[in-house]
């Protein structure tokens, strides 16, 4: 192998790392607030009592499961074109990571949902709370705790998948290799580089995660 | 949508190298996921700390960097070229064997110790244990799981687009581009992935009913991630 | 005793799909009864409260609430909730709040109180339940027992007209029961309105004004407990009376 691994033949290119490493945050951060919302509205659709509003539901969230996030991304990039909505790349990219994860954040949501026990409904309602009093004090409170750590791994899911944004032309971090590398011909270097910032950003958000969750569910261990 | 029709073979053809390239993938991802399994089980501790590196770097990483590497840097670094099907699998497999290894490690870990005590007490060596007591029992509850695993790779595996591999994805965007553009081929697409990836999940389901074991289901959490 | 009725129920129907649970329930409770339903699992008992604060919705018949119609899906339901307390038989307290935080919510988002009058009467009713040492904890560090009285002054602290129990220490350790049933004496003794759907015969004899026999969905008997126990009219009720004494 005639190949030496020399990191600082990276060193002049890591100016153009940083607005890639935002632009890479900047994507998942917006794409997880998005599919929080859009899961929630199906996580709720899947708890309706109209049969055809389930269906819709269900069918959203396999759909999304089971569809690769790439033909996602290019539905959204190419097809809209075609009924008149014109994006930019960025724009596409966020909203195809969204759309799909929204089919995982609505599992992860229904599933904290699902972990309320019937009594907490039933309780707030012999009080005489309305639904958005029941909601707002007793529901919310106990759907957080449950998804709080899903919704950490969710965060990460979508840090990696904002990889994908590179093939419809957003300049994030793998974006960055790819230019760099193709520049440059140190493939080795700048794929340890990309590799190095989305370990750290996922690493820390996991960390971040642990240690704003001992600090919000700040509750003494239980008795049993 | 109606002259896609014609296009029908090509898109046979290449869902089934796309089904192919994932089963490679997932068979390789399988033996490493297994030696890693191992090696995060061993009783040395140096073991199962690199063990333990080689999943969290893996899990951290998106596949894309690793593929790009995998195709780009190979000529570069080691003088040959390397085909898309080639740096594909390598990237396919090296992310299947971290998230096997951890099914593996669970199916590992839920035969009880008293199982192990009990055979190595007989006078059973390691290997007998491993291939007679743990084993069989092990499957049971790595069987379903990996039928997710193997979905992911299949969905992963539409990234072999990217770098030119002519597998389903290629193959959608070559036949919309002779289209002139559109939704048509796209939707196909998705449709085809759909079909084979539910398909197959409901398969893992009509499995887990088989075995009846409790455990990790094909559709528990970030098995894989969002591919 | 007040004559006028708090509660009327009339010929109540309540279905389930094609299960009829109450076949035509009539009961009236009077200010400062104490009704204990008794018979045997899955007469209806529960159904039967659940109906009378909206939880469920009836197909026949008639609940009046203080001369409110009782509709489960109506606007009109929240002012029959606010004015009736229940507790449950797996207590739900809310498990992310503390004990006072449990008890004080209700009156402030429901009632709008402000915090200082609820929290005062708050604290009187731990003091009430025996509980002052235990207002911080959280649901999950206190036993059975005493999560149910933290109920209890969960449902006190709305200031309800009427209290409806259902079968609050079925779920209890026997060890705790007896504390949770001494409070319910207590609230008897101070002249609430009690509606006990309950196992324990031996309160109902000694605490209860009035016995109401289930069975199947409908009353069978409905007299002064320690009438009913010892002449028991029918000969389900004998049945019923002489299995749990053995």
């Amino acid at each position: 192998m005639n190949y030496t691994f020399t990191l600082r033949t990276v060193f002049p290119y890591l100016g153009g790392l940083v607005p890639a490493a935002e632009l890479t945050l900047t994507i998942s951060v917006l794409a997880i607030l998005i599919s929080m919302v859009i899961g929630a509205v199906v996580a709720v659709m899947r708890r309706s009592r109209l049969r055809a509003v389930r269906f819709v539901g269900a069918a959203y969230v396999e759909v999304m499961r089971n569809t690769p996030l790439l033909v996602t991304l290019y539905i959204v990039y190419f097809a809209s074109p075609a009924i008149g909505i014109r994006l930019s790349s960025f724009t596409a990219a966020l909203l195809g990571i969204s759309l799909n994860a929204a089919g995982y954040m609505a599992e992860i949501i229904r599933a904290g949902l699902i972990a309320v026990p019937r009594g907490q409904f039933e309780a707030a309602t012999a009080q005489g709370m309305s639904v958005w009093q029941m909601f707002r004090h007793i529901i919310f409170p106990q759907v957080f705790r449950n998804i709080y750590a899903p919704l950490g791994n969710q965060f990460i899911a979508v840090i990696l998948a904002s990889s994908l944004a590179s093939a419809v032309a957003v300049e994030e971090v793998t974006s960055w290799m790819e230019t760099v590398g193709a520049n440059s011909f140190r493939f080795f270097e700048t794929f340890v580089v990309a590799a190095i910032v989305y370990v750290v950003l996922c690493q820390t958000i996991n960390l971040a995660r642990l240690q704003i969750g001992r600090m919000l569910f700040r509750q003494p261990d239980a008795r049993r | 949508m109606s002259g896609s029709l014609v296009f029908l073979p090509l898109f046979l053809k290449a869902t089934g190298t796309t089904i192919w390239l994932s089963w490679l993938a997932l068979l390789i991802g399988a033996v490493g996921g297994t030696l890693i399994a191992l090696l995060r089980t061993s009783r040395l501790w140096p073991l199962r700390v690199i063990a333990l590196l080689y999943t969290e770097a893996f899990r951290s990483v998106p596949i894309l960097i690793v593929l790009f590497f995998a195709y780009f840097g190979a000529p570069v670094m080691l003088g040959f070229d390397v085909s898309p099907f080639v740096a594909a699998t390598f990237a396919l497999a090296l992310h299947a064997s971290a998230n096997m290894s951890e099914v593996v490690r669970a199916g590992i870990e839920s035969v009880g110790a008293g199982q192990w005590e009990a055979a190595l007490a007989s006078g059973m060596r390691m290997r007998e244990v491993m291939r007679h007591i743990v084993a069989p029992q092990a499957l049971r509850v790595i069987l379903p799981p990996s039928v997710g695993v193997y979905i992911t790779v299949l969905k992963e595996s539409s990234l072999a687009s990217i770098i030119g591999y002519f597998e389903l994805t290629r193959t959608g965007l070559l036949v919309r581009e002779t289209q002139g553009g559109g939704f048509g081929p796209l939707l196909a697409l998705a449709a085809i992935y759909f079909i084979l990836s539910y398909g197959i999940s409901l398969c893992g389901a009509a499995l887990e009913r088989h075995y009846a074991v409790g455990g990790a289901t094909s559709t528990d959490a970030v098995v894989g991630g969002m591919a | 005793m007040n004559g006028a009725p708090i509660l009327e129920i009339k010929d109540v129907v309540k279905r389930f799909g094609s299960r009829t649970i109450l076949d035509g329930i009539s009961l009236n409770v009077v200010p400062q009864e104490i009704v204990c339903i008794v018979g045997s699992s899955g007469t209806g008992k529960s159904t039967l409260l659940r109906c009378v604060n909206g939880l469920e919705d009836i197909q026949g018949g008639e609940i009046r609430f203080e001369q409110t119609r009782v509709e489960a899906r109506s606007k009109s339901i929240k002012a029959v909730r606010m004015r009736i307390g229940m507790i449950f038989q797996q207590f739900n307290l809310y498990p992310h709040l503390t004990a006072l935080e449990n008890v004080m919510l209700a009156p402030m988002v429901v009632h709008g109180e402000d915090r200082k009058t609820v929290e005062e009467r708050a604290r009187a009713l731990f003091e009430k339940v025996r509980l002052s040492q235990r207002i911080n904890a959280y649901p999950a560090q206190l036993s059975g027992g005493e999560q149910q009285r933290v109920a209890i002054a969960r449902a006190l602290a709305a200031n309800p007209h009427l209290l409806m129990f259902d079968e609050a220490t079925s779920a209890l350790d026997p060890e705790t029961v007896g504390d949770v049933l001494a409070v319910m004496r207590d609230l008897a003794v101070e002249g609430r309105t009690m509606l006990v759907v309950t196992h324990e015969i031996r309160f109902a004899a000694d605490v209860g004004t009035r016995m109401v026999f289930m069975d199947q969905g409908k009353i069978v008997e409905d007299a002064n407990p320690r009438e009913m126990l010892a002449h028991p009219k029918t000969e389900r009720a004998r049945q019923f009376f002489s299995s749990i004494r053995g």
